[in-house]
């Protein structure tokens, strides 16, 4: 008893004299949930794309109004019909290991991202480009296949460039010395170290093009459990994390951190698929959207961190979000109305039944274990199921729920959302026959809108086309919308420098990022 | 029961962790089945605008993160953990039951196929297993039992072959043998209430790893899934409220304390019951 | 001893074969594809270049045949998730399961058995029924509320040690460090397998008290600490080290929890996070991995067993 006494204590005093202390002031430390792919082409999860936009910079990157300001390229032009661009690069760029940065790179990156065999995850984003020609070495010019005016915000999104000079003939996938160990970028931090499973720590990149960075340090750890990463960051071993409402409680009376909240482009709502004849009819979809108590619903699940919505156009892009509409509301007699002419009646027991008997029962799938959505589906199956309809819920992993049912259309109802560059260009999830529309929504009204506001530039014009797409959405809901969430950032009180932007496009600036001296 | 060793019940009966541990857990079986009817507030109904709220009349232990009544979902969530424990251990002594004494009945090639098919399973990670097999299935209660139960029978396997080896070469057994018994009557008479005691403590013990490894299960998200409750995933979906609401963390974790406390304690009992070579 | 071995070794192939193809069936029985295919936003197209790229586009039989000739060759295959060569996936990751394991069997042997044997020794006694309370307690705890609980009193509220990770980032990483990152996630992984080890120590240690040959020597004036040294640790061994081959597997299992809630860099956390996205290849990979190394320890646990319990001759099995 004695012995193992012994060594516990023995240990315990060790550790709190050998404890190294954090170099405060100088290293910043975010939370990743696993290893991630340090190649911003073939990335495939939000924690590889978050780190790799501080190692490698876009051609333009958004600013706090999310418009795209140059980054990489110093100015472009577009021509008059909309179908090339021309940037003019930075001059005197250096790759992290010295190499001379030039347009053959920014060709090199498109060329893989636009190759369907090189395992790149963006071909979908960039499907408008036809091709990208070197003009000169600072000189590169983009061919598009149509006028395409997401074009620059995608740009600024998640399409880092990396270099040509690196892999020479091997295919993206096959360098993992690059993607796992010692990635190339030209971003304000370049790879020091990688710890698999543990840590990727970056250092300031001296040669860096824009303002010198503050911090000496950006530290990504890996932490899967989010209960964990705010343990972590109130021990002082995080400095930033996104949390979940859920996790607002236990923060809340800690004067260490704060917590901010950005808006961010993204729609969370039922897709009720149209391809089932209970969904089909555009009164029934009315029908449901007056039948869901979001507020209660931003009140309770998302504790008041998240906007009412009008349309799928979220509130985070200004001008875009038809702010002159109304909100949907909660009215249950006005759903009952509705469903009553869509010949769905209430029975004696209180169950809606058609004229041919059969009660109003479908499927809800949502993915488990996040309670955000886990609590909004139950919310939501709490007010149909009010209403007479029969809603059972089925949660499946986020992956199964995708690749089983959304893609493959077998679903009745699920509840998901929407993360998009920041545009309002919705053409793919919306528009009749596009591989996005997991819900085979159909409209010729809407197909045309979203077609005029993909292809002007004209901001003015585009607005007018999304205002009415909005609008358009209220007689014919492509979706059920729940609400447009804020993002929720918990970070150390004294960490500064965050642009006001989500945490995506926050990371996109991180030269800027500090931690205050004088606290 | 007759046939059983003799002296195993009355030594049962005056072991004082036998009677605590069985009672306790009697008791918490008692109130799980009549508790829902006593108790009738929904398990699964929502009030948002009541979160996390402390006890009071409607709610008698108060709320939780989705103003769900938190006594309901520990009553029905405590059905379910148990039934999952309890059919679980079932379902592996079914199958580590009948290899075992098919394995150890007779021994000869059969026995040696069983065997390595055993050790092929101890030496898997089963987690890994169990996981994917739950994607397969969907995490409901009858997948769970399966999966849970499907990778729990080997213990229960061996301990039964090596029991009825030692069984097979008493002398009684031997003279029942020539008097001409069949195989089937041999085991059902002789063999089968020489096992019971094993048996118990195989299952009492199982019963209550089961019912930890369903809270596992539920800290990875693929155990019972909501809005269904378990012990299991009340506790592990109370990590987040740790500090703002911590009954919620406390309540299921401390039902599922007592009772894998209260099966062992038991189990102790029964096993030094079963083996009074073994001293207390 | 030769034949012995061989045979064993048959044994242990045979075992792995069937873990290998059992695994492989029940993995491919689910439904659907990997997770990097269940990106809403992927075409059509995309998807079939991945699934050829992958190669699950070719009839399961191909795919199992192939696979079972890249193991023979010693090619474990490449990760979906991670896209590297399965091998280095693991040997990044192994040592830190190593070390959290292999340290938490340590803690449990050296405690379970010095309070296994003391507490024999005083049957009824205080210090008996206070680790016999505890023990009870270890095994009804469920891992990872018990970690959480740690982490919240050590790291957040006294903040006298790390809240996760296996080493301070930035930092010198010294013993200590490495030390004090080990205490949480070992003190959660150990605990319940400690209890049972403790509870099987005791009792054999007890019942070989009170054989005769024991009582004999006590008799003769032998020392009780002498005595508890020379037989009854003999004799608690021998069932803690039949039970040390079949906690490996369990130890894992148990390390995929500990090791996703305290962060730790080590293969349990792998396996858990490649069975969730459906990364065969991994977890086929991880699987002959865990079951080889329990075909050696089982190997090596009957060798120790031989050599405790002279009785037990090889013609055993």
């Amino acid at each position: 008893m004695k012995r193992g006494l012994v060594t516990v204590v023995g240990a315990l005093a060790l550790g709190c004299a050998g404890a190294d202390p954090r170099e405060r002031g100088t290293t910043l430390s975010l939370p990743l949930i696993n290893d991630p792919i340090l190649n911003p082409v073939i990335a495939p999860d939000i924690g590889s794309i978050m780190i790799n936009k501080v190692i490698f910079p876009g051609l333009v990157r958004p600013d706090e109004q999310l418009r795209p300001t140059p980054d990489l390229a110093l100015s472009w032009a577009a021509s008059d019909d909309g179908l090339t661009y021309t940037f003019t690069l930075r001059p005197g760029v250096q790759w992290h290991d010295g190499q001379p940065f030039s347009a053959h790179d920014v060709k090199f990156t498109f060329d893989q991202i636009l190759d369907v065999h090189s395992g790149s995850r963006q071909r979908s984003d960039f499907a408008a480009v036809a091709g990208v020609d070197v003009v000169d070495s600072l000189t590169v010019r983009f061919r598009l296949r149509a006028p395409f005016a997401p074009f620059l915000s995608l740009l600024g999104y998640n399409a880092g460039i990396i270099p040509a000079h690196v892999f020479k003939g091997r295919r993206l996938t096959d360098a993992i010395d690059f993607s796992r160990a010692r990635p190339v970028g030209t971003g304000p931090f370049q790879v020091a170290d990688t710890r698999p499973g543990s840590a990727i720590i970056l250092e300031r990149n001296p040669a860096y093009y824009g303002t010198p960075p503050k911090l000496e340090r950006m530290v990504f750890k890996i932490v899967p459990d989010v209960n964990v990463q705010v343990a972590q960051l109130r021990a002082g071993e995080l400095d930033v994390i996104l949390i979940e409402p859920a996790n607002l409680a236990s923060l809340e009376r800690d004067a260490a951190i704060v917590v901010r909240e950005a808006p961010i482009v993204q729609h969370y709502y039922v897709g009720f698929n149209q391809r089932h004849a209970l969904f089909a009819s555009p009164v029934v979809r009315r029908a449901l959207g007056y039948a869901v108590n979001r507020a209660a619903i931003i009140a309770g699940v998302l504790k008041g961190h998240g906007d009412a919505p009008v349309g799928t156009i979220p509130l985070a892009l200004g001008d875009y979000f038809a702010d002159s509409l109304k909100r949907l509301r909660y009215d249950r007699d006005s759903a009952r109305v509705l469903l009553a002419q869509a010949g769905w009646r209430p029975g004696t027991d209180g169950r809606l039944r058609n004229a041919s008997g059969s009660s109003f029962r479908f499927d809800l799938f949502v993915d488990k274990g996040n309670p955000t959505r886990e609590q909004a589906a139950l919310a939501v199956q709490h007010d149909l199921q009010a209403l007479g309809m029969d809603v059972s819920l089925r949660m499946l992993e986020f992956a199964a729920l995708v690749r089983d049912h959304l893609l493959t259309g077998k679903f009745d109802a699920s509840l998901i959302w929407w993360t998009t560059p920041p545009d309002p260009d919705q053409w793919a999830f919306y528009a009749t026959g596009q591989d996005n529309n997991h819900v085979a929504y159909r409209s010729a009204r809407a197909d045309s809108l979203l077609a005029l506001g993909r292809a002007t530039s004209d901001v003015v014009r585009r607005r007018a086309a999304y205002h009415a797409f909005q609008a358009h959405e209220l007689e014919d809901p492509p979706v059920l919308v729940l609400f447009y969430p804020r993002e929720l950032l918990a970070m150390r009180a004294d960490v500064d420098g965050f642009p006001r932007l989500g945490l995506r496009d926050a990371l996109r600036h991180s030269e800027r990022f500090g931690i205050a001296q004088d606290r | 029961m007759n046939g059983v060793r003799p002296g195993v019940w009355q030594r049962l009966r005056r072991d004082q962790r036998a009677i605590v541990g069985g009672g306790v857990l009697l008791l918490l079986i008692l109130v799980l089945i009549v508790g829902p009817y006593m108790y009738r507030v929904s398990p699964t109904s929502l009030d948002l605008a009541l979160v996390g709220a402390p006890p009071s009349w409607q709610h008698w232990l108060g709320t939780d993160e989705n103003g769900r009544d938190v006594l309901s979902r520990l009553l029905h969530g405590g059905r379910v953990s148990l039934a999952v424990g309890g059919l679980a251990v079932a379902f592996a002594l079914l199958l580590g039951g009948s290899l075992g004494a098919m394995a150890g009945f007779r021994p000869g090639p059969l026995d040696t196929v069983l065997m390595r098919a055993t050790d092929a399973m101890l030496s898997m990670p089963t987690i890994f297993v169990v996981i994917t097999a739950l994607a397969f299935f969907g995490s409901t209660l009858g997948a769970l039992v399966l999966t849970i139960g499907g990778t729990a029978w080997m213990g229960l396997a061996r301990l039964v072959r090596g029991e009825l080896l030692s069984i097979r070469e008493h002398a009684y057994i031997e003279a029942a043998r020539t008097l001409g018994q069949s195989g089937w009557a041999l085991f059902a008479r002789h063999m089968l209430p020489q096992l019971t005691p094993t048996i118990l403590v195989g299952v009492t013990v199982g019963v209550g790893t089961a019912i930890l490894t369903e809270s596992a299960l539920s800290y990875l998200g693929i155990g019972v899934q909501p809005p269904a409750a378990s012990w299991g995933n009340m506790l592990s979906t109370a990590q987040s409220y740790f500090t703002a609401y911590p009954h919620l963390v406390i309540l299921p974790g401390a039902m599922i304390f007592l009772t894998v406390v209260s099966v062992n304690v038991l189990g102790d009992a029964l096993r030094d019951a079963a083996d009074p070579r073994e001293p207390g | 001893m030769a034949r012995y071995f061989a045979r064993r070794l048959l044994h242990a192939l045979t075992t792995l074969f069937l873990v290998c193809t059992a695994t492989f069936a029940i993995i491919h029985a689910a439904p659907g594809g990997p997770s990097v295919l269940a990106d809403p936003k992927l075409t059509a197209t995309e998807r079939q270049a991945i699934e050829r790229r992958l190669g699950i586009d070719r009839p399961l039989g191909e795919q199992y045949a192939r696979w079972i000739g890249s193991v023979a060759r010693g090619d474990l295959g490449n990760s979906f998730l991670y896209q590297v060569p399965n091998v280095q996936a693991i040997r990044e990751r192994l040592p830190g399961t190593l070390l959290l394991a292999g340290t938490a069997l340590l803690a449990a042997i050296v405690i379970a058995l010095t309070l296994g044997t003391y507490c024999a020794a005083r049957p009824g006694s205080v210090a008996d029924h206070a680790v016999t309370v505890l023990a009870s307690a270890a095994m009804a705890i469920p891992a990872f509320w018990l970690a959480m609980v740690l982490i919240l009193l050590f790291a957040v509220t006294w903040g006298v040690l790390p809240a996760g990770g296996n080493i301070t980032v930035g930092g010198t990483g010294s013993l200590g460090d490495r030390l004090a990152h080990l205490i949480l996630p070992v003190t959660v992984l150990s605990a319940a397998l400690t209890a049972e080890l403790l509870r099987y120590a005791r009792s054999s240690t007890r019942s070989a008290l009170l054989q005769p040959f024991v009582r004999v020597a006590q008799a003769k004036g032998v020392s009780k600490t002498r005595l508890r040294r020379r037989h009854a640790l003999r004799n608690a061994l021998i069932p803690v080290v039949t039970l040390i081959g079949l906690q490996l597997p369990r130890l894992v299992g148990g390390a995929a929890v500990t090791e996703t809630v305290f962060s730790w860099p080590g293969m349990g956390r792998l396996g858990v996070e490649a069975a969730l996205s459906r990364d065969y290849p991994l977890v086929l990979a991880i699987t002959l991995v865990i079951s080889a190394a329990v075909a050696v320890v089982t190997l090596l646990v009957d060798i120790i067993y031989v050599w405790l319990d002279p009785r037990i001759r090889l013609a055993r099995t």
